[in-house]
């Protein structure tokens, strides 16, 4: 075996990569902690600028629209991935399984901004011909469906590792297929579900595309927040909000791959 | 796992059930991001007990296409000018007639008139502003009020100069630098302005929107800027001057407009002749520090903005100039122009 780590040049090339992928973030989140106002001179060190975003009532609505967009979304989607996982990998193999398959992943390879121009036009269609708005029910609905597929992958990945032969047991002791699934399945597959829950929320969490199209008044997310005040000069508040958008992510991100990981062994 | 669907159901159900209901007494803003002060809002929203919901957008562009879909849901939204006029031609706008609401004395009287609400049946102003460019004096003493400083840099400014990434702007600076009219389709012309801007161009260090970091950081002695912009560059670095060239300065206004269909439309009249009152204009202006268009707003001020130089352009200084966007066939040319300039 060749090690790829004894291979000229290779820590060069990691190096500057992990420099170029990492040095603006760190940035970002360096001048978060400036006590001047411009976002791009050092005015000294200073926690001011989390303060004057967590007295923004602005950053207030928008982060509650955020968490209770993600939290619906990463519920439904997952629970639907769940089913969905199951229904593909513990029963005989059924005509059309693939082209499900290909159906539950297809928000995976469908251009972003194409499901969000449909979805905006979608729900004025339905609002125009029936009256129909959900409100803020239109977002949640856009991201419980490109949720899924983020959900279905982890889930499904640990259903195909899992040792059907437990499964088999519980059945040969006359367990009903219920039971079986309730006892032995799923505390098995709860550490898929909760690494695609995790996956599913960041997703959510997010998303700027389909949400600034489907988003109505009163609506406006995180990312969307973000991005409307880059309008004006930045000031490091924005680096506050972003750093503190960047932890959340990162903690579920890594939740999500602890989980993934500590279970299997 | 019932339990778990049945939770996950009943949260839908509850968020689906709470989605706002399109009652009296509300009010949908949707205008720029940082573009709108909390203040105005609070105010609004005691003095007619309306709840009003303000989001944001970042382009006139992402603002259309929510409203062509249909049924956006918003009431207010704030076009800039060439964008007022497409809403107006699409039938997007409810014809509010500010023209005759109580407030309407206020409006300066050259706004009434304009190419995009002629006799303003649709919207009225919120911020106007110019668009030229700002000079660090510190490094130059000469006169700044000519777009020589852009086109023929003098030596101490070379290689310092920031051009905004806006075809349009360039090359309006141009043709005034030139002496020509707007949107020219003349051969002969476009081609002087293509050499004016090849030739100019090694001069210029960057092309950016950036304007206040450029300059603040001193990274380059001028930009072309708006004077909004330029105010608030001269709170960090005290030298910056925003220049009015005597050749001709390009001026932007947005409108605050109805929406066709709006649910809350005796709200959202009540808001545009809200704007219309002077102290309330001053409010916009002390947050987005541009001028507003009605008259009697300065007193209302902070004194330190009411006198700034960049609202108060020098006696004998030529009016703002409004374009409306030129012909396709021209912007075809500029466009090849702007993309030879910038290979």
């Amino acid at each position: 075996m060749v090690d790829v780590k004894a291979q000229p040049g290779f820590k060069t090339i990691t190096m500057l990569c992990l420099a170029l992928l990492y040095t603006p973030i760190l940035i970002l989140v360096l001048f978060a902690f400036n006590a001047g106002d411009l976002a791009a001179t050092w005015g000294g060190f200073s926690a001011k600028w989390f303060g004057v975003a967590f007295s923004n009532p602005e950053f207030h609505s928008a982060a509650k629209n955020t968490l209770a967009i993600s939290a619906v979304a990463t519920l439904v989607s997952t629970t639907f991935a769940t089913m969905a996982a199951i229904g593909m990998t513990r029963v005989k193999a059924w005509p059309g399984l693939s082209a499900a398959l290909m159906v539950v992943n297809l928000p995976l390879m469908v251009p972003e901004i194409i499901t969000a121009v449909a979805t905006l036009s979608f729900f004025a269609m339905i609002a125009g011909a029936f009256g129909l708005n959900f409100g803020i029910g239109n977002i949640m609905i856009a991201h419980i469906v490109f949720c899924i597929p983020f959900a279905f992958m982890p889930i499904r990945a640990r259903l195909e590792d899992m040792d059907m032969t437990l499964e088999n047991a519980a059945a040969d002791l006359y367990a009903t297929p219920w039971q079986a699934f309730r006892r032995i399945t799923l505390p098995l597959l709860m550490p898929g579900v909760a690494s695609g829950a995790a996956l599913a929320f960041i997703v959510s969490f997010d998303d700027f595309t389909i949400t600034q199209l489907v988003a109505g008044p009163g609506q406006t997310t995180l990312p969307l927040f973000i991005w409307n005040q880059i309008r004006r000069p930045i000031t490091p508040e924005i680096n506050a909000i972003s750093t503190i958008l960047l932890f959340v992510s990162v903690a579920f991100i890594s939740l999500s791959f602890l989980i993934a990981r500590t279970k299997k062994t | 796992m019932k339990k778990f669907l049945l939770t996950a159901a009943s949260i839908a159900t509850l968020a689906l059930a709470a989605a706002p209901a399109f009652a009296d007494g509300e009010l949908h803003i949707y205008n720029w991001g940082d573009y709108t002060n909390p203040k105005l809002i609070e105010k609004f929203e005691k003095q007619f007990s309306v709840k009003v919901t303000l989001d944001s957008y970042d382009s006139n562009e992402t603002m259309l296409s929510k409203v062509r879909a249909g049924n956006s849901g918003y009431d207010i939204v704030v076009p800039s000018d060439y964008t007022v006029a497409i809403m107006v031609k699409d039938g997007l706008l409810e014809q509010t007639e500010p023209n005759a609401m109580a407030n309407f004395k206020n409006m300066e009287p050259k706004y009434i008139h304009s190419y995009w609400d002629d006799g303003r049946h649709f919207s009225v102003p919120w911020q106007v502003g110019l668009t030229a460019f700002s000079v660090d004096t510190a490094k130059y003493k000469g006169d700044i009020n000519t777009y020589a400083i852009l086109f023929k840099t003098p030596d101490e400014l070379k290689g310092q100069v920031n051009m905004l990434d806006d075809m349009t702007s360039i090359m309006h600076a141009a043709e005034r630098y030139l002496g020509q009219p707007r949107c020219s389709a003349d051969k002969e012309n476009l081609k002087k302005v293509s050499e004016l801007l090849e030739a100019a161009k090694p001069n210029w260090k960057t092309f950016s929107y950036d304007t206040i970091t450029k300059l603040t950081s001193h990274d380059v002695a001028v930009s072309q800027n708006w004077n909004g912009y330029s105010w608030r560059s001269r709170q960090v670095v005290g030298t910056v001057q925003f220049a009015f060239p005597k050749e001709g300065i390009e001026g932007f206004m947005d409108n605050v407009a109805v929406l066709k269909g709006a649910k809350n439309l005796d709200n959202a009249k009540a808001f545009q002749n809200f704007v219309m009152d002077p102290e309330n204009a001053a409010l916009i202006s002390e947050f987005a520090r541009y001028q507003n268009g009605i008259v009697g707003s300065k007193p209302f001020m902070d004194k330190d903005f009411a006198n700034a130089p960049e609202i108060n352009p020098p006696a004998g200084s030529p009016e703002p100039e409004f374009v409306p966007p030129c012909d396709p066939a021209v912007i075809e040319i500029y466009n090849k122009i702007w993309t030879k300039l910038k290979g």
